[in-house]
């Protein structure tokens, strides 16, 4: 046997090893497809305490339902056998639980349980919205503590109003403005005046005085209630506002920033400017929101445990036993597939990049940095760093002490730029750290090689296929189904090596080539 | 639109072309031809020497070879008599790091027309030691004797040093190209530094059309001088050379590059053992159909 068919034989055997071994799980991943696909998951438990009191106690709280971006599953009661539980359906759609007991004055523990999975959610808004239709119009009504009528937001709304052109920048120019007030932990109820005349607030008078101005200027509006869900045990609850943009629901938090934006992490439980917990007056209570992220993937209708008994081969053990952060085992296993790609590209392809491995690096701090801000961070730090080591290129150093000084150079420019960042709050600037740094270094000092060996528009040429390359690696790793797939075939690491060896034997022409040759082809 | 479309579809495929790529030449040519121990003896320009002295062919005469920092002022007293010199980083690449130095009328060295003081001499040989032209690793300098090119060359391009380049397979001379520097190449005359190539007919032994990277020209786009036809003198003794070459050394695919000496007619400069494709463009023609017609060459 030669090498070409030992080749062959190995190349086939790891196929089918793999094919074989993930053809055991597609079935029943099949069967199990989630077209939700959550973002996140979190068990969370209401735990209430309380000792009834000398006649019937009963304790409410409103319980969140499914909804488009979230998905409430696996919902149980348990308390003791005296604690009788009902749900009521209030006619804006909120849903209560609510607790009775006839037993007086007995301390008792209630647990209400149940799974949420979120996904975040970005709305767009049109420059002008539509007409308000009857059925809308009691969310332009003031209320007690949203005194959308009175003199004082009705002159706040005026001046906010002023020089905006559509409905699009008079809620922006709301945003701004309620954001801007100074946030306090104030856990006793704010109104929307009071928020305005002691200029601080948390989230409960922030989200009145949103809905009181908008109300004002004509803008159906209310306050929506939940909690932001955290992998931890906490006490307070949050409330953002919702405006009615054209027969949608959009919300705003300008607590947190997030206009016309909500993360997958919030949870929502109920409408209007209610109290989330309520109870019989006088007794003692106490509560506290148990919260537990639970792993998951995102595109599988199955908990944890049929995860695990779905196949011995699989890394799910590693991602429940915690045995390192799911985010150092996702950068791992993409790496290989980011190889891979990168190999496609300068051996089929025919692009040239500094580095081999650059464009991979380079996507992954882009995750973190964002694309835009990224590449252009990118291409100033390797610009910066050239230009400032071609003195030192001109003098006629050796290698590895010039790589020396080109480094420090990099690691001065990227304090600079963090503190700078941090300074002026700037927040694009400070994200330089996540650059991998020697790498970056040894890819600047290449591209100041380059324009003195070949010129600077080979260079230039150069540099803009490596961010190309980076572009495609960006593009294909930042795919969030990727890291699960692999979680579960980890297999493909198998298929992954096949499919280098047989691009290790291609011998077809570069599609650059094509253009490079282009005369023999005509 | 119509008309762009019809080009492409126009196209020759890969295989009709016989072009050879990148992936096919590392794949088929190079990995199973050139045993990677053997590199050093193409890589070295004092082994590549010692071999070509040890069969006779002819190559520039080395003078002197310098490992050591301290070897300077010794070699330099047995070599500055001579008129000219060439010294050379043994292991550098693309040409950096070469100095031709000549005397001139009053004994004075020079180098590119200017006057070269003995310790500017004495550096850039300290240089070429330290590695500055090979990527850091320690290297030596190769003192040889200074290449006058043949009368021939100056009707085409009147300055630098043009070369041949030959490209043979199993001791078969497959394709050949001759590279001469142009206005824009400061006196080199390689392709990617904006050198010209002229293709070579192999059979004929003539000059056919000048590519400057982007045109095909009948004349050096400088001169004008019409080089289509022309004759290549001593072009059976380049063939010849070629031929002892590739059998000298242990390595079956070889790019071998010739200058062609006032005096003393063809030697051999260097051999690579990854030579450029570019070699394809210039003769119009893919090196596949050369491979599949190459014993028609012996």
């Amino acid at each position: 046997m030669n090498s070409q068919t030992n080749l062959k034989v190995v190349l086939v055997l790891i196929t089918v090893v793999a094919l074989f071994s993930i053809g055991f799980k597609i079935q029943p991943i099949l069967e199990n497809y989630d077209d939700f696909s959550p973002n996140t998951v979190y068990k969370v438990n209401y735990n209430y305490f309380f000792k009834s009191a000398d006649k019937n106690t009963a304790v409410k709280s409103f319980i969140p339902k499914s909804n488009l971006r979230q998905r409430i599953s696996e919902q149980k009661s348990i308390s003791d056998s005296t604690l009788y539980f009902t749900k009521q359906i209030s006619e804006n759609g909120n849903v209560k639980g609510i607790w009775k007991t006839k037993k007086k004055n007995t301390y008792h523990t209630l647990n209400y349980e149940f799974v949420f999975e979120g996904k975040e959610k970005t709305y767009m808004i049109p420059r002008d919205f539509g007409e308000i239709s009857e059925k809308y119009k009691k969310y332009l009504k003031p209320s007690e503590n949203i005194q959308s009528n009175d003199r004082i937001i009705s002159d706040l709304a005026n001046v906010l109003k002023q020089n905006t052109s559509n409905d699009k920048e008079i809620i922006n120019k709301i945003f701004d403005h309620v954001k801007a007030i100074p946030s306090a932990p104030i856990i006793t109820l704010t109104d929307a005046i009071t928020t305005i005349n002691q200029n601080r607030a948390s989230c409960n008078g922030k989200s009145r005085l949103f809905v009181a101005l908008a109300r004002n200027l004509g803008y159906a509006a209310r306050v929506k209630g939940g909690i932001i869900l955290e992998n931890t045990n906490k006490r307070t609850s949050h409330v953002w506002a919702e405006v009615l943009i054209n027969k949608t629901w959009v919300p705003f938090d300008a607590l947190n920033n997030h206009f016309a934006f909500l993360p997958a992490n919030y949870l929502e439980i109920y409408k209007g400017d209610e109290f989330l917990i309520t109870h019989t007056p006088g007794i003692q209570f106490d509560y506290a929101y148990q919260i537990d992220q639970v792993n998951h993937i995102s595109f599988l209708k199955m908990n944890a445990k049929e995860v695990r008994e779905l196949s011995n081969i699989s890394l799910w053990s590693i991602v429940e036993k915690g045995v390192m952060p799911q985010n150092a085992l996702n950068l791992l296993l993409l790496l290989p597939i980011g190889g891979l790609l990168v190999a496609f590209l300068r051996n089929v392809v025919g692009v040239k990049t500094f580095g081999v491995f650059l464009p991979v690096l380079i996507a992954f701090s882009l995750m973190h940095t964002g694309f835009v801000s990224g590449t252009i961070l990118f291409v100033v730090l390797i610009l910066l760093v050239g230009l400032v080591s071609y003195p030192f290129d001109k003098i006629g150093l050796l290698y590895t002490p010039k790589l020396v000084i080109s480094l420090s150079i990099m690691v001065g420019l990227m304090i600079m730029a963090t503190v700078i960042g941090i300074q002026y709050n700037i927040a694009w600037l400070t994200m330089l750290t996540f650059f991998p740094t020697i790498i970056l270094t040894i890819a600047a000092e290449r591209f100041s090689r380059a324009t003195v060996e070949d010129g600077y528009k080979i260079a230039i040429d150069k540099l803009f296929q490596t961010l190309l390359a980076t572009a495609v690696c960006y593009w294909l790793l930042s795919w969030p189904w990727l890291p699960s797939i692999l979680i579960i075939f980890p297999e493909c690491i198998l298929l992954i090596i096949a499919i280098a060896m047989l691009l290790g034997r291609y011998i077809g022409i570069r599609w650059t080539e094509f253009y490079r040759f282009r005369p023999l082809f005509v | 639109m119509i008309p762009m479309f019809s080009k492409i579809l126009d196209m020759k495929s890969p295989k009709e072309s016989n072009v050879v790529g990148l992936n096919e030449r590392n794949i088929n040519l190079i990995y199973p031809n050139n045993n990677k121990k053997h590199y050093p003896l193409a890589d070295d320009k004092v082994l590549t020497k010692e071999i070509l002295h040890q069969y006779d062919i002819p190559c520039a005469e080395t003078y002197a070879v310098v490992a050591y920092n301290s070897d300077i002022k010794k070699v330099w007293e047995e070599c500055k008599h001579y008129k000219a010199l060439a010294i050379k980083p043994a292991r550098g690449s693309g040409g950096g790091g070469i100095k031709i130095i000549k005397k001139d009328d009053q004994g004075n060295w020079t180098s590119s027309g200017k006057v070269a003081e003995e310790r500017q001499i004495f550096q850039h040989m300290a240089a070429i030691i330290m590695g500055f032209f090979s990527l850091g690793s320690h290297d030596r300098v190769l003192i040889e004797e200074c290449i006058e090119p043949d009368p021939f060359f100056n009707r085409i391009y009147p300055a630098g040093v043009p070369d041949f380049r030959i490209i043979t397979l199993d001791q078969t001379p497959l394709m050949g190209m001759l590279r001469m520097p142009t206005d824009r190449s400061d006196g080199k005359a390689n392709l990617h530094q904006n050198g010209v190539g002229i293709g070579v007919d192999m059979k004929k032994g003539s000059l056919t059309q000048v590519y400057d990277g982007k045109n095909y020209f009948d004349y050096h786009p400088d001169s004008k001088f019409v080089v289509k036809g022309k004759p290549i003198p001593y072009w059976k003794e380049i063939l010849k050379i070629s031929i002892a070459t590739a059998k000298a050394f242990p390595l079956n695919y070889l790019g071998i590059d010739i200058v062609i000496d006032k005096n003393k007619g063809p030697q051999i400069m260097e051999i690579n053992v990854r030579p450029g494709l570019g070699i394809q463009l210039v003769n119009k023609q893919g090196l596949k159909e050369t491979i599949l017609n190459k014993n028609d060459f012996r």
